[in-house]
């Protein structure tokens, strides 16, 4: 088909060299927005346009749709992108491909020394100099807050280390084992050919541990940023250590950070999670985070059996009744609820906040994670946690 | 010894999306152009679909009609944690095994005779692939599975055979087709994502729900379906932990009925609504709340 042949019917007929011309880039205008359509995928869409009516706009849209998109979150970019391609329509820019505000970053990058609220100057001997070169004893209990860039470097090859214990749970599959609890019928039974039926050598079979779903929500508002940072050098460790293991980020909205941490520079993820949830000034919405996290992710079970952690400073910024509630269903789901508040670590502290009041009755375990000796009692507690409440 | 040769065939009966959705329609099923379209290309690429969606919106019923509408023989194997092999593909016989090694009395039976066809118990997936007649296969909540399994279901999947250690590799006698079905507990590996078209089941049009409703609730007054779609479309507005799907609205309108309702009241909601809402907090929100509320919008219409 020749190009004026193609402008006097637009509507029906593409010749198949423009339509694969024109999914092709399609595909790469997917790839744009952060949806992954492989040649596969393409061929797949092109093997379905060739079965489906081209007039029809909606079973081009569909099939499409099917073939190229393997995501439920990415349905919206791709109807954009097809309203952008297809159908020319003017559309705004996906919203995640903005840049995040310069200030957030620069809020991120480093914890300027004056951010650091109270940094504890007894056990600081001398300068930040003769601190920097003090044994690793030093450092494990310094508030991260008081930490100076070089220290915190330093901070993040521990953190590292101590992540690699996970809490484990049955699984129903079986793992031959010598000292098992059942019987291992398929071995009895080929071991025993050999003895006229009789099962000689009893082979056994037991079940095996594998490791129980962790859940991480972190607070990144701004009164928590030298913390979280810490706890998610933890978090990009303990994902590190295999399949199981969710991260979110909260302040006034929830985001999920599961794949941004596995694939990228955990502080990077960070920052941009940090801009994605806070809308700066309007303070944290612990209750109402809760709240998207139980009914988006908890709706589909991810809260089930899991361990739950949740590290923030229990500032809430709106009435408690929602926090209190959804601590509730949220410690109904799991298997143990773990609440880690940097503020604990400082021994004056009383939870007296009304929102760590109201959450504290659905929590098993509530500590510090102000330092690197807590984040080890922290990995030592998850790695032997027991659920508290039977119910 | 054991494979009947690659005769891969998949017969596609409808040579237009409009002809399955009308033989859909013919097995009481009621598609959005979105799933008829996905369950086409199913059957035209010969690529497994799956489909995700909230509980409820008719994904496992959507697989069921695809084999009343073919004809076909629907096989179905329900995901759980920790399903393995045996319960999912094949087990041996053991105590059938053990009979006939005591039957045998001299102690001469041979490793190939003990593990032969006959002491072989054939699980969904064994059935699915040596059936001689066409096959639905459903796979229903795959995302319940752990992923060990997900990974055996991609190897099966991309070549219709499985082997099995002491009989050799069966292959697929005609390829089934395939409908995965996921309620999104957690997000699938992306390799199975790859062999399967996409589509995500949302909640019906009010106009498609009613027509659903009277269609599967056979004698249910006009009147009172479409006040009882109304009415879970208020619920669904909500803020629930656990909005109704086109099930609930289902059981709903055959219990309705059955109490020989023509219309909805205050009263009869109240005391039915168990069967929509399924959990205490909702139940109870409702019923303190926008009950009232509800009602008259459903009546009205609106």
């Amino acid at each position: 088909m020749t190009v004026s042949s193609w402008r006097s019917s637009p509507r029906h007929a593409l010749a198949a060299d423009a339509l694969v011309r024109h999914v092709v880039t399609f595909g790469r205008v997917l790839r744009e927005v952060g949806i992954e359509a492989g040649p596969g995928r393409i061929s797949d869409a092109l093997a379905g346009l060739d079965r489906v009516e081209l007039a029809s706009a909606d079973d081009v849209y569909y099939t499409l749709r099917q073939t190229l998109v393997a995501r439920h979150d990415e349905l919206e970019l791709f109807d954009r992108a097809f309203a952008a391609w297809f159908l020319r329509a003017p559309v705004r820019p996906p919203g995640r491909a903005l840049p995040p505000p310069p200030r957030s970053r620069q809020q991120l990058a480093r914890p300027s020394n004056e951010a650091a609220p109270s940094a504890p100057e007894h056990d600081g001997e001398g300068s930040r100099h003769e601190l920097g070169s003090s044994p690793h004893e030093l450092l494990r209990e310094k508030d991260f807050a008081a930490m100076t860039p070089d220290e915190f470097d330093r901070a993040r090859a521990l953190i590292a280390q101590i992540a690699a214990t996970r809490p484990l749970r049955r699984s129903r599959r079986l793992r031959a084992h010598p000292r098992g609890d059942r019987l291992d019928l398929r071995r009895l039974m080929r071991e025993s050919l050999a003895t006229g039926g009789d099962p000689v050598e009893r082979a056994f079979r037991r079940r095996r541990d594998v490791p129980r779903r962790l859940v991480l929500l972190c607070d990144v508002s701004g009164s928590m940023e030298a913390y979280t940072r810490a706890l998610l050098l933890f978090v990009h460790a303990v994902l590190g250590t295999g399949p199981g293991v969710e991260a979110f980020a909260f302040g006034t909205r929830l985001s999920c950070l599961t794949g941004d941490l596995t694939t990228r520079n955990p502080e990077r993820a960070l920052e941009r999670a940090a801009a994605a949830v806070n809308d700066w000034g309007s303070g944290t919405r612990i209750g109402a985070s809760l709240k998207e996290f139980n009914d988006v992710y908890g709706r589909r079970a991810l809260s089930r059996g899991a361990v739950i952690v949740i590290v923030s400073d229990g500032w809430e910024r709106q009435e408690n009744s929602t926090l209190g509630r959804e601590m509730a269903r949220l410690a109904r789901a799991a298997y143990a609820v773990v609440w880690v508040n940097p503020l604990k670590g400082s021994p004056e502290y009383q939870p007296l906040a009304g929102g760590m009041r109201a959450a504290l009755p659905f929590v098993d375990r509530f500590l510090a994670g102000h330092n690197v000796r807590s984040l080890e009692e922290l990995a030592t507690v998850l790695a032997g946690i027991e659920r508290r409440h039977a119910a | 010894m054991y494979s009947p040769g690659p005769r891969l065939e998949t017969v596609n009966a409808f040579a237009t999306i409009d002809e399955l959705e009308a033989a859909l329609r013919e097995a009481s099923y009621l598609p959005e152009r979105g799933l008829s379209t996905a369950l086409f290309l199913s059957l035209a690429l010969e690529k497994p679909v799956l489909l995700e969606g909230e509980a409820g919106v008719g994904k496992t019923e959507a697989a069921k009609a695809l084999a009343r509408a073919r004809g076909a023989r629907l096989i179905r194997l329900q995901c759980y944690e920790g399903l393995d092999v045996a319960h999912a593909v094949y087990e041996w016989n053991y105590p059938r095994q053990l009979l006939h090694i005591r039957a045998a009395q001299e102690g001469t039976v041979s490793d190939a005779e003990l593990f032969g066809r006959e002491f072989l118990i054939r699980r969904p997936l064994l059935e699915a692939l040596e059936a001689d007649e066409p096959v639905v296969l459903l796979i229903d909540e795959i995302d319940r599975a752990d992923e060990e399994f997900e990974a055996f279901l991609l190897e099966m999947l991309s070549d219709f055979q499985i082997t099995i250690p002491e009989l050799g590799t069966v292959r697929a006698r005609r390829r089934p087709s395939v409908v995965l079905t996921s309620n999104r507990t957690r997000e699938l590996h992306d390799a199975l994502k790859r062999r399967c078209l996409f589509h995500w089941i949302g909640h019906p049009t009010i106009e498609r729900e009613i027509a659903i409703v009277r269609l599967r609730v056979p004698g249910v007054p006009e009147r009172l379906a479409a006040e009882a779609a109304t009415f879970v479309r208020g619920l669904r507005a909500l803020d629930l932990a656990k909005p109704p799907g086109v099930a609930e609205t289902i059981d709903w309108a055959q219990a309705l009925a059955a109490l020989g309702r023509e219309e909805l009241d205050a009263e009869v909601v109240e005391s039915t609504l168990g069967s929509v809402l399924k959990y205490r907090e909702d139940f109870e929100a409702v019923r303190d709340g926008v009950l009232l509320a509800l009602v008259a919008e459903a009546r009205a219409g609106r």
